[in-house]
C-alpha cells in the first residue's frame, strides 16, 4: 500500500514538472517569435524611410572592457568611440539603443541567440564570419596587432621575445593570428598565455610573469597614455579591419545603420566625435579616406 | 582543423587537468580534517574563527578565490604574479575544498554516538587512541558519498582554472571553439569531463565497497 502511495506521489510530481516545462518553453518561444516578427516589421520600414525611422530597440552588443572603442566610464555608463556612433545612429534613425556586455569569446553566438541586435566593438571581421553565413558592415577602422612591453625590459623587437613569454587575450584576432598566420613568430616564444580580458593580460605583464602583451594598437595606445613605464612594438603585425556583424538575414538592419553612419560622416558629426579619442582618429577608415 | 586533431590538443591540456585534480585531493583531504577539528575545538575562539573562515570559503565564489590567491599578492604588496599558474591555482583549490571536507567530517564525527566514546574510555583507550581507532574507520564509511559527491564536482570546477589563464583542458577548448567558430570542442570537453568522472565514480564505488566491512 505504501510503495503504491509512493509511486503515485513520484508519478504527480513528474507531471507536475513536465506540466511546469512544458508551459515554461512555451512562454520563452512566445517573446522569441515576436521579436522576430518585430524585426521583419522594423528593417524594410529602416530600408525605405530612413529619415523617419520606425520605433525600435537596437541592442548594441559591445565587450565592455575594450577602451577605446567600448568601456565603462567614470560614472559606470558604457562609453566609448562605438558606443557614441551608435548613439548617434539611433539618434537619427529614432531608435531606441540599448547597450549588450556580450561574452567576447561566444559574442556570435550570443548574437544568433537574438541578446544583441549587433557586434559593434571594435571587432575584427574575419574571413570564416562571412563563411558562416553573417553580416558584416564596411570596414570602418584599420588596425595592428602591437607588442606591449615594459620600457626597462630592454625589448626591442619581436625577435627579442625569443624564449619569452606573451599574453594574448581569447577571442581577439591577435589570439588566432598566434595560432595561424604568425605561428612561426608563436613557436619562438617560451609560452602564450591566453587570457580572458585586457586586465588581466596587463596585469601579467605588469606582475611580470609574462614579458610582452600581443594586443590592438588602439588598446595598447590607451594603456601607455594611463600607465607609466609600458612602451610599444609597433612592427604592423597583423594588419586587419574592424566592421560591425549583424546575424545572416538582417541585410536591412545593416544597410540601416551603414547609411546613418554615411549620414553622420558627411554632416561632421562622425569627426566630431572621433576627434574625443586622439589615439584612433588616424587609423579611421571614414575620415582618412 | 580536424576531429582528431582537436581532440589531441585538448588532451595535452587534460594532464593539467588531471594536475588540479589529484593535487587538489591531496592538499584539501587532509587539511579538511584539520578544520574540522578545528571547528569542532572546546575553545570558543578557535571554533568561532575557524567557522567564520569555513563561511567566507564556501559563502564566496571559487573563481573569485582563484583571482585573490592569483593576483592578490600582487595587487596588495606588489609581488610578481607567478609564472607557474599551477601554484595558486592548486591553493585556492585546496583551500575551497578543504572547506567543504571539513563540514563533511564534522557531519561524520558527530554522528557517532557518544556511547562509544564511553565505552572506549571503560576499554582504556586514549583519547587519540580512541579517534584514530573508533571513531575514523566509522566516519570514513559513513561520509563516502559526500565525499564522492564533492570529488565529482571538483572534476567539472577544474575548468574555472581558466580564469587565472591557466591552460587547461577547457581553456583549449575555448581557444579551438573559437578559432575554428565551432561548437564541437565543447561536445568533446563534455565527453572528457564525463568519462573522467565515471571513473571517479567506479573508483569511488570500490572504495565504498571495500570499506564495508560491518554490515
Amino acid at each position: 500500500m505504501k510503495k503504491l502511495l509512493a509511486l503515485c506521489l513520484v508519478s504527480a510530481l513528474v507531471l507536475g514538472l513536465t506540466a511546469c516545462g512544458g508551459s515554461s518553453s512555451a512562454d520563452s518561444s512566445a517573446p522569441a517569435e515576436q521579436e522576430t516578427a518585430e524585426t521583419e516589421a522594423a528593417e524594410p520600414e529602416a530600408a525605405e524611410t530612413e529619415a523617419g525611422g520606425e520605433a525600435r530597440t537596437f541592442i548594441m552588443g559591445i565587450d565592455p572592457e575594450y577602451p577605446p572603442f567600448s568601456y565603462m566610464d567614470d560614472k559606470g555608463d558604457y562609453t566609448g568611440f562605438d558606443v557614441e556612433i551608435c548613439q548617434a545612429v539611433c539618434d537619427r534613425l529614432g531608435w531606441e539603443m540599448q547597450v549588450f556586455g556580450v561574452n567576447w569569446d561566444q559574442k556570435l553566438v550570443q548574437l544568433d541567440a537574438g541578446e544583441c541586435d549587433c557586434v559593434w566593438s571594435g571587432m575584427t571581421i574575419l574571413d570564416s564570419m562571412k563563411e558562416s553565413g553573417y553580416i558584416i558592415s564596411k570596414p570602418y577602422f584599420y588596425n595592428t596587432q602591437v607588442l606591449l612591453v615594459k620600457e626597462d625590459s630592454g625589448l626591442a623587437s619581436s625577435a627579442d621575445l625569443a624564449g619569452k613569454s606573451v599574453a594574448v587575450q581569447l577571442g581577439t584576432s591577435g589570439e588566432s593570428l598566434l595560432q595561424d598566420d604568425l605561428k612561426d613568430l608563436a613557436d619562438t616564444f617560451s609560452e602564450v598565455v591566453t587570457c580572458d580580458s585586457f586586465l588581466k593580460c596587463f596585469t601579467e605583464l605588469d606582475g611580470n610573469a609574462v614579458d610582452a602583451v600581443f594586443v590592438d594598437l588602439p588598446v595598447a595606445l590607451s594603456y601607455v597614455a594611463e600607465h607609466e613605464g609600458f612602451t610599444i612594438i609597433n612592427e604592423e603585425l597583423g594588419a586587419e579591419e574592424y566592421g560591425i556583424a549583424f546575424r545572416s538575414g538582417d541585410q536591412a538592419l545593416c544597410d540601416a545603420v551603414e547609411g546613418a553612419v554615411a549620414e553622420l560622416v558627411a554632416d561632421g558629426t562622425y569627426a566630431q566625435i572621433a576627434a574625443k579619442y586622439p589615439d584612433i582618429v588616424d587609423n579611421l577608415i571614414f575620415l582618412n579616406e | 582543423m580536424t576531429f582528431t586533431a582537436m581532440v589531441l590538443k585538448m588532451s595535452e591540456g587534460l594532464g593539467r587537468t588531471c594536475a588540479i585534480f589529484f593535487l587538489t585531493l591531496l592538499f584539501s583531504l587532509p587539511l579538511g580534517m584539520c578544520i574540522a577539528l578545528l571547528r569542532m575545538s572546546k575553545n570558543r575562539v578557535i571554533a568561532g574563527v575557524t567557522r567564520f573562515v569555513i563561511s567566507v570559503l564556501r559563502g564566496t565564489p571559487l573563481m573569485l578565490q582563484l583571482l585573490a590567491v592569483t593576483y592578490g599578492p600582487y595587487y596588495l604588496f606588489g609581488f610578481n604574479v607567478s609564472r607557474n599558474k599551477l601554484i595558486p591555482v592548486v591553493i585556492a583549490f585546496a583551500i575551497n575544498y578543504a572547506a567543504y571536507f571539513a563540514e563533511i567530517y564534522r557531519g561524520g564525527i558527530e554522528s557517532i554516538s557518544k556511547g562509544q566514546y564511553e565505552a572506549a574510555e571503560v576499554l582504556g583507550y586514549t583519547r587519540p587512541q580512541t579517534f584514530m581507532r573508533i571513531i575514523l574507520p566509522q566516519v570514513m564509511k559513513r561520509i563516502m558519498p559526500s565525499v564522492t559527491n564533492e570529488v565529482v564536482t571538483l572534476v567539472k570546477d577544474t575548468s574555472m582554472a581558466f580564469t587565472v589563464s591557466y591552460q587547461e583542458m577547457f581553456t583549449i577548448g575555448k581557444q579551438i571553439a573559437n578559432s575554428q567558430t565551432s561548437f564541437l570542442p565543447f561536445v568533446v570537453a563534455g565527453v572528457f569531463y564525463f568519462v573522467f568522472n565515471a571513473i571517479v565514480d567506479y573508483v569511488m564505488g570500490h572504495i565504498e565497497k571495500r570499506l564495508d566491512y560491518y554490515d
